[in-house]
Formats: C-alpha cells, structure tokens, sequence
C-alpha cells in the first residue's frame, strides 16, 4: 500500500518536474517574434481571455458613455421642449396680438365710418346654453349700453342687446331663432324680417331666413341685404349678409335663406352702438 | 551521509571529470557524459525518485556550466531517463556489472535521443550527434560506467562491513 503511494508519488513528481523544465525551457526559447516560447503560449492562452476583458471593459465603457450621452441628450431634450413649449406660447400670443390687432384696426375703421356712437366691447362668453344663440360683451349700464341697442362687426350686422348689467351686456345674435331685423335687399329695396331658422339653428348651421318676401319680389342669389331701419333697433344701411338661395313659396311668402356677413363664431370684438339712430347713406362694413 | 549529499559530491565530481577532459580532448562531451553515469547510478540503486531528482540535478549542473543558450534541456533530459531507469530497476534484477553496463548505454542512447527531439520541439540549434559518435559515447560511458559502478559498490560494501 506504501509502496503504490510511494509509486504514485513519484509519478506525480516527475510529471511536475516535466512541466517545470517545459516551462523553464520555453521561458528561454525565443518564438521567433521577440518573445519566448512561453510568454508565446502564456499570450496564447491569456489573449482570448485579455480580449475578452478588454471586449467587456469598452463595451461597459460604451454602455456608460452611451448612458451618459443619453442623460444629457434626455435632459436637453427636455429643456428644449420646455423652450419649444414657451416659445409655441410666445408665438401664440404674438399671433393672437396680431390677429387682434387686426380685428381692433378694421373695427376701429368700422367705428369711423358709420355716422353713429358707438362702444368697442369685447365678447367675454358666447352660447351659454344650448338653446339660445348668445353673447356676453364686457360693457353694461356703466359704459352707456342700453337695452335693445344694436351690436355690429366689421362684417356686419351681430344682434341686439336683450340683457345689460352695471358692466356686462348680454347679446341675442341674428342666428337667435327669436331674434328678428328689419332688412331690405339693396339692390331692388324689397323688404323683410331677417332671423334666425329654427331647423338651422338647431342644428348649428349659421344661415338666416328672410321673412315676408313676396312671391313676385325681385331677388336673386347674391344680393346684399341690408338692414332697414324699420325696427328701429337696428340703424338703417347696415349689412347683414348676402342671399343664398331663393326657393319655392310657402303659403304667402317665397323661402330664401341669407348668409349673414358677420363670422358669429369667431367674433371677439364688437360695437354696440349708443347714441341715436340715424339711417346710413350707403350699407356700412369694411369689407 | 545522507543520498543527497552523496549525490552532490558525485556532480562535483562529475564536473571535475568533464573539466578535466576539457583538458585532454577536444569536446569531452562527444566521448563520455560523468553526469549520466551519476544520474543512473542513483537511479539503480535509490529507486525512480531519487534517480529523476538526480538526474534532474545532474541536467542542470551540465547545462549550466557546460550548456548552450538555453537551459534546462540535459535536465529533462536526464530527469526522464533517470525515472525511466529507477522504474526499470524496481522491476528488473539489474544487478551485474553487465546489466548495469547495458543500462547505462542504453541511458546514453536514450538520453541523446530525447535531448535532440526536445531541441527540435522547441527549435533550440544544437550541435548533431552522428549515430556512430552515440555508439561510441555510448559504449565508452557503458564501460566507464560498469567498471566505476563496481568499484562504488565495492568502496560501499566494504565501509559497510
């Protein structure tokens, strides 16, 4: 039993010994290339492994960098929405401004070509409920507005005052189907009550009908329909729309539909007129 | 004394013969290698362990003083011919003057042989030994080896009585 142990032993010995005089000649012997047998093999098999470290380090490396990178492109990129956010806000505001100014110069223009006086106000609410075509104006009582007075565009004809406070007033548009406007068409002086339809009304559209023309009446598509001064509300010359369509009679009177001038939806500014009617020699609007 | 320290003063001597001869003849080491004749001895009488050890120690020694450029060589070499020769002494009666006579010709053969093939594995430049020269080298250690080996035998059988 000693003695294969002993046996063992030495054959362990001797295959450790091998091993070290292989590796104490390779250290010696040059490969060829500068290096010796050894560091050559040491190089060979430590290379892939060398490789491999080095292959992990610029990959974590990159990862890092590229993590970093991210970072900062993450927050630039969030700094230039909110520049981008600002900016978009800037230039909203720059945009409304102009597109107020806009509006304020034909108004403006408006105020000094109709012969009466009138009150810049500006259009704080619309359609409060559903059923009624309405404005708020930020002018009442205390700003000289009364009851029944006329409000005007720069295209024409809006509606009539049916409510007014210390510093509010509240506006029945002509879309209003209770809403009514003596007019006349320009061209053949026929008369008729501009309002609102109640189908139209219903169901949002933003055609008027004028009422009460005679079936022989001289009118056709296209004629510019004025107001006429009759109700007394409304000063006499002030446009209201052109005529769309000319239709079959109904009972008495023929069916036409006028598209009014004045952009109801987009209305922000109007005048409300307060002093005294007086009628117009010519329709008034800017366009 | 203890085998190891025996061992060393065999390489002293071993490296005063082969110094010696450097002196009488031109490449001493064509005719007679002292350092194998020591490695085997150990080999033949101490077992496989004390005869690679030897003759790893004996490769070493030579190759240093007397070697080339790279080192290390004789000793394994030596190393795996001593081992060779302690195993086949602990299997085999190798215990007349003739056997041990083949065994160290044989050594010498063997040693040269697998000292040429591991400086052709590791293509270390080595001066070629012709088949008769080994013959000869191989002979003359032969003999020099069973008549030295007879004499130790004898100096250490007789200090034993």
């Amino acid at each position: 039993m000693a003695q294969a142990g002993s046996a063992w032993r030495s054959r362990f010995l001797l295959v450790g010994l091998i091993l070290a005089h292989l590796t104490a000649i390779s250290h010696q012997v040059d490969g060829g290339t500068g290096v010796s047998l050894l560091q050559r093999g040491v190089l060979s098999v430590l290379s892939p492994l060398q490789r491999g470290v080095g292959a992990s380090a610029s990959l974590t490396s990159e990862l890092w960098r590229g993590w970093t990178f991210h970072r900062e492109t993450y927050a630039d990129n969030r700094k230039l929405r909110e520049q981008v956010r600002t900016l978009e806000t800037e230039l909203q505001l720059r945009s409304y401004r102009a597109q107020e100014s806009v509006r304020l110069r034909e108004l403006l223009a408006l105020q000094q070509a109709v012969p009466l006086d009138t009150l810049a106000a500006q259009v704080v609410a619309r359609d409060g409920v559903p059923w009624f075509r309405t404005l708020m104006l930020d002018k009442g009582e205390s700003d000289g507005v009364r009851l029944d007075a006329a409000v005007i565009s720069a295209t024409g004809v809006v509606g009539r005052v049916f409510a007014v406070g210390p510093s509010a007033a509240r506006v029945q548009v002509l879309l209003d189907r209770d809403s009514g406007a003596a007019a006349l068409v320009e061209r053949s002086r026929v008369s008729g009550v501009v309002s609102g339809q109640v189908s139209a009304a219903e169901m949002g559209g933003e055609d008027l009908a004028l009422k009460y023309i005679p079936e022989r009446a001289d009118i056709v598509v296209g004629d510019l329909v004025v107001t006429s001064g009759l109700d007394r509300i409304f000063p006499k010359g002030l446009v209201i729309g052109r005529v769309r369509f000319v239709g079959e009679v109904r009972g008495l009177f023929r069916d036409v539909r006028v598209e009014p001038s004045a952009r109801f939806s987009r209305l922000e500014e109007v005048l409300v007129v307060r002093g005294a009617q007086k009628p117009l020699e010519t329709p008034r609007s800017v366009e | 004394m203890s085998r190891a320290l025996w061992t060393a003063l065999a390489l002293v001597g071993a490296v005063l013969v082969e110094t010696g001869l450097a002196h009488l003849v031109a490449s001493p080491g064509r005719y007679l290698d002292p350092f194998l004749l020591v490695a085997v001895y150990c080999a033949l009488n101490f077992g496989e362990t004390h005869g690679m050890l030897a003759g790893a120690a004996a490769g070493w020694v030579q190759d240093v003083i007397f070697g080339g450029r790279v080192l290390g060589l004789s000793a394994l070499a030596k190393l795996v011919v001593g081992f060779s020769v302690g195993l086949a002494a602990g299997r085999f009666l190798i215990a007349t003057t003739a056997a041990r006579a083949l065994i160290v010709l044989l050594a010498v053969v063997a040693d040269a042989l697998l000292l040429q093939w591991l400086a052709s594995v590791f293509s270390v430049e080595v001066r070629g030994l012709p088949p008769l020269a080994l013959v000869a080298r191989a002979t003359l250690s032969a003999l020099v080896g069973g008549v030295l080996y007879a004499l130790v035998d004898q100096r250490v059988a007789r200090s034993r009585l």
